[in-house]
């Protein structure tokens, strides 16, 4: 295709295609400005982005090798009077470091007996600790998939083919078959392996903005099923809605009795006793008679805080989770089918919906500012072309050593694993389970792991996807990889057991977004910034933090008001169309059901309360 | 009768005339001058196919292809693809070819391919030749029409086929398929079962 060129006047330039730079290019649209919105990386997100085994594949090796080196050209001759020039620079320069792969899936399809001694030959090939090598392999492998990519699209059904011989060679054997690294590349694009590792509340500021906005039309989502907590090596259930407390093995009838009280009254936001305001929540939990395992569930798994965080966070946190429970099911967490990828490509669509103009593999080269005012007028694109504009929103990876010069970088250590059965084996295959890790055990800061399934469409059948996430105190490896061998079978771990097995697994950190920003450093006033993800569990920053933006460049217009409908118009073949724009989009809104009106939906989710009808069928 | 619901998504080049194609097949209408795809990017008809409504809900790319920007969100879900090209642009052919190769990469495993050339009422203007396109659209097993959405030609074969080729209702995949969909009524996003 030939390259199109761009229109050369936008009111307002996106660089990066992060959350919150999505946003900010959902709530411009939407509201009549012209936006284009640019991405350096041939793919959408950023660091929030996910990908299929094999493009993660592709993405470990561009991270190993570098960024390119990029020619410094001059662009002066594109400057008038009284103009100087910002230079951009590569946002993948230092965001992701220390990535480490250890693949323990043996390379070749196999079949085993029983679980045993399947661990023998994964060890003899595990001795490579060069990542590098490591590296070559599995872009070879991806070479030759891509093969037998090429020669599927010939076959009718790509998948069901040649990768279950076992089915014909011995029904009558009970036999586990063993998934193979050539496997995981086959099926490679039945992953969507997300950088980041969170959940949406319930009641939290994204899950509003996407109902509010009409945005939640382009995706859907999976309820988080159980919360675990990990304790004395054991993993438990934390018993958090009414019915899960009532249902409780684990609880005496006086701690069930002793759990709902609090979590009732807490609730209520009665007046936090002051003389807890200078103390930590776990004193004022333990002032409560809630006995250890109450105590550990409401600190570690409810409120997610640590030992010392004082009193009123605490319970505000608390109050967060509560909630947010019941709303769409039994735990307060929602996850986006195919992954959290795709909750800033959905702000993306929504933006191009209304007029937003999208280009990936280009860039910002330099920022053209007026010297006297102190803004900035144009950009310079990756192609040499003067983009006039009056706001520029970017994300901090671009504005490079300009960020880095003052603030420590934070990281966040993050691991993500291919398992081949659940850390709690249940009667259902398809949970999706969300386990806080205290500090102390076995890792030095508190560890938040995601457990997910193949139904939501984020790994293959057979398998499940876990992400590990938490403050770094060394490499994302040292962090976290004692902790993955005693809660997994790895050939490194001691003691056999009936743990899931590792298949693959990649160690990595990365810059951890909630570092306060580059805000201000002398950057013209009408360049807005952008941070990355941070460790949260949530996405509060993010969303207020494209709120802030949004306001500061529109401040009389409303943040992404309700769209009559994202599509605007609905065409129904029963019925005419009617000529004028406005009608049609009203007649759209009724036609869609109820689906426009989001306040009744509201209104009866929350009747709701926690009975959850919604996953009780 | 059974209602279901499929999602369509378009693909092609700009200016191959996604937009008009679904216009027609939606609205029996057709607009010369229609403008490259702002605000009306979904659209849906619902047809009858043996003992089952079909109701399309047909995706466009709402412009994000214009500069290769395409989200692989875009394909999620969706049943089958119509990717066109224009009979007058040999062009549109072969980027025809990387939207296959993209679809393979990022869309459903099972998706139903349809291929239309576009525009069959300009055959005096042709630059691709039907067997060529033909044989193509064999070779990695698609559904192959040529198009005019201009006079109204082979619009409504193009999801006929479609229909066809949609595999009957799959028994297994019911179980995983619950998921929320936020800000609708519950009852909605199940309408599938039974």
């Amino acid at each position: 295709m030939a390259a199109e060129d761009l229109p050369s006047e936008f009111d307002v330039v996106i660089l990066g295609t992060g959350l919150a730079e999505s946003v900010v290019a959902a709530a411009c649209s939407r509201v009549g400005q012209r936006v284009l919105h640019l991405d350096r990386r041939s793919y959408y997100a950023a660091n929030w982005a996910s990908f299929t085994f094999n493009a993660l594949l592709t993405w470990i090796q561009e991270q190993q090798e570098g960024p390119q080196p990029e020619q410094g050209k001059d662009w002066s001759s594109l400057l008038n009077d009284g103009e100087e020039l910002i230079h951009l620079s590569n946002p993948d320069l230092d965001s992701i470091t220390n990535i480490q792969v250890l693949s323990y899936a043996s390379e070749e399809d196999e079949e085993v007996p029983d679980t045993a001694k399947e661990e023998t030959s994964a060890n003899s090939q595990l001795e490579a600790e060069s990542t590098g090598s490591r590296e070559e392999e599995s872009a070879e492998a991806e070479e030759e998939s891509a093969e037998a990519e090429a020669t599927n699209t010939k076959g009718e059904e790509p998948e069901v083919d040649q990768s279950h011989p076992g089915a014909s060679s011995g029904p009558s054997e009970p036999t586990r078959k063993k998934i193979s690294y050539a496997q995981l590349l086959k099926e490679g694009r039945r992953f969507n392996i997300d950088l980041v590792s969170k959940l949406l509340f319930s009641r939290g500021s994204l899950v509003d903005l996407l109902i509010r906005s009409n945005v939640s039309r382009y995706t859907e989502f999976k309820n988080v099923t159980r919360i675990l907590t990990y304790r004395h090596g054991n993993l438990q259930q934390v018993p958090c809605s009414r019915a899960d407390v009532f249902a409780s093995r684990q609880l005496s009838v006086v701690e069930k009795r002793k759990l709902m009280r609090f979590l009732t009254s807490c609730i209520e936001e009665t007046e936090m006793d002051q003389a807890y305001s200078s103390q930590p929540y776990s004193k004022y939990l333990q002032d409560q008679q809630l006995g250890e395992n109450l105590q550990h569930f409401l600190l570690h798994s409810i409120a997610m805080v640590t030992e010392d965080t004082p009193t009123e966070a605490g319970l505000a946190s608390t109050r967060h989770f509560l909630r947010s429970l019941g709303r769409y099911g039994n735990s307060p967490f929602l996850f986006p089918v195919y992954g959290l990828g795709e909750i800033p490509q959905c702000f993306c669509r929504m933006s191009a919906v209304f007029g937003g103009i999208y280009c990936l593999r280009h860039s910002v080269s330099c920022l053209i500012v007026d010297k006297d005012a102190n803004r900035c007028k144009a950009v310079i694109d990756s192609r040499g072309q003067r983009i006039s504009c009056s706001h520029f929103v970017v994300e901090d990876g671009y504005l490079g050593s300009r960020s880095s010069v003052t603030t420590p970088t934070r990281l966040l250590s993050r691991a993500i694993l291919i398992t081949d059965s659940s850390v709690l084996p249940s009667d259902s295959e398809q949970q999706v389970s969300m386990v806080t890790i205290p500090p102390g055990e076995v890792c030095q800061s508190a560890v938040k792991m995601v457990e997910l399934c193949s139904s939501t469409m984020t790994c293959m059948p057979g398998t499940y996807l876990v992400h590990l996430t938490c403050q770094s105190v060394g490499s994302a490896f040292e962090d976290l990889s004692q902790l993955v061998t005693k809660m997994f079978q790895t050939p490194e771990s001691q003691e056999p057991g009936g743990r899931p097995s590792v298949l693959w697994s990649l160690y990595f950190n990365m810059a951890d977004g909630s570092v306060p920003g580059v805000e201000g450093q002398g950057l013209p006033s009408n360049v807005h910034v952008c941070s990355g993800p941070e460790g949260s569990l949530d996405h509060e920053h993010s969303i207020k933090q494209a709120e802030l933006i949004f306001q500061r460049i529109l401040p009389d217009e409303e943040f992404c008001p309700p769209a009559p409908n994202p599509e605007d118009i609905i065409y129904d073949g029963e019925s005419p169309t009617p000529s004028a724009e406005e009608d049609s989009v009203k007649e759209a809104g009724q036609q869609e059901e109820s689906g426009g009106d989001l306040k009744e939906a509201g209104q009866q989710e929350e009747s709701g309360g926690d009975l959850n009808p919604q996953l009780d069928q | 009768m059974a209602l279901r619901e499929l999602k369509v998504c378009l693909l092609g080049d700009t200016g191959v005339g996604k937009t008009s194609i679904v216009w027609r097949f939606v609205e029996d209408s057709f607009d010369p001058n229609i403008n490259p795809t702002i605000g009306a990017s979904f659209m849906t008809k619902t047809v009858q196919y043996q003992n089952e409504l079909h109701k399309f809900l047909i995706w466009d790319t709402a412009g994000q292809e214009r500069f290769r920007a395409l989200a692989p969100m875009y394909y999620r879900g969706s049943a089958a693809a119509v990717i066109v090209y224009d009979i007058t642009k040999e062009d549109s052919f072969q980027t025809l070819k990387n939207w296959v190769k993209e679809l393979r990469q990022h869309g459903p495993p099972n998706i139903v391919v349809a291929i239309a050339g576009n525009k069959c009422d300009l055959s005096d203007a042709r630059e691709v030749s039907e067997k060529d396109a033909k044989d193509y659209a064999e070779s990695i097993h698609a559904i192959f029409v040529e198009t005019s959405a201009k006079n109204a030609i082979n619009i409504n074969e193009v999801f006929t086929e479609i229909s066809k080729r949609i595999p009957v209702v799959d028994a297994a995949g019911g179980s995983s398929a619950k998921s929320i969909k936020l800000g609708r009524q519950v009852s909605e996003s199940r309408k599938t079962c039974c």
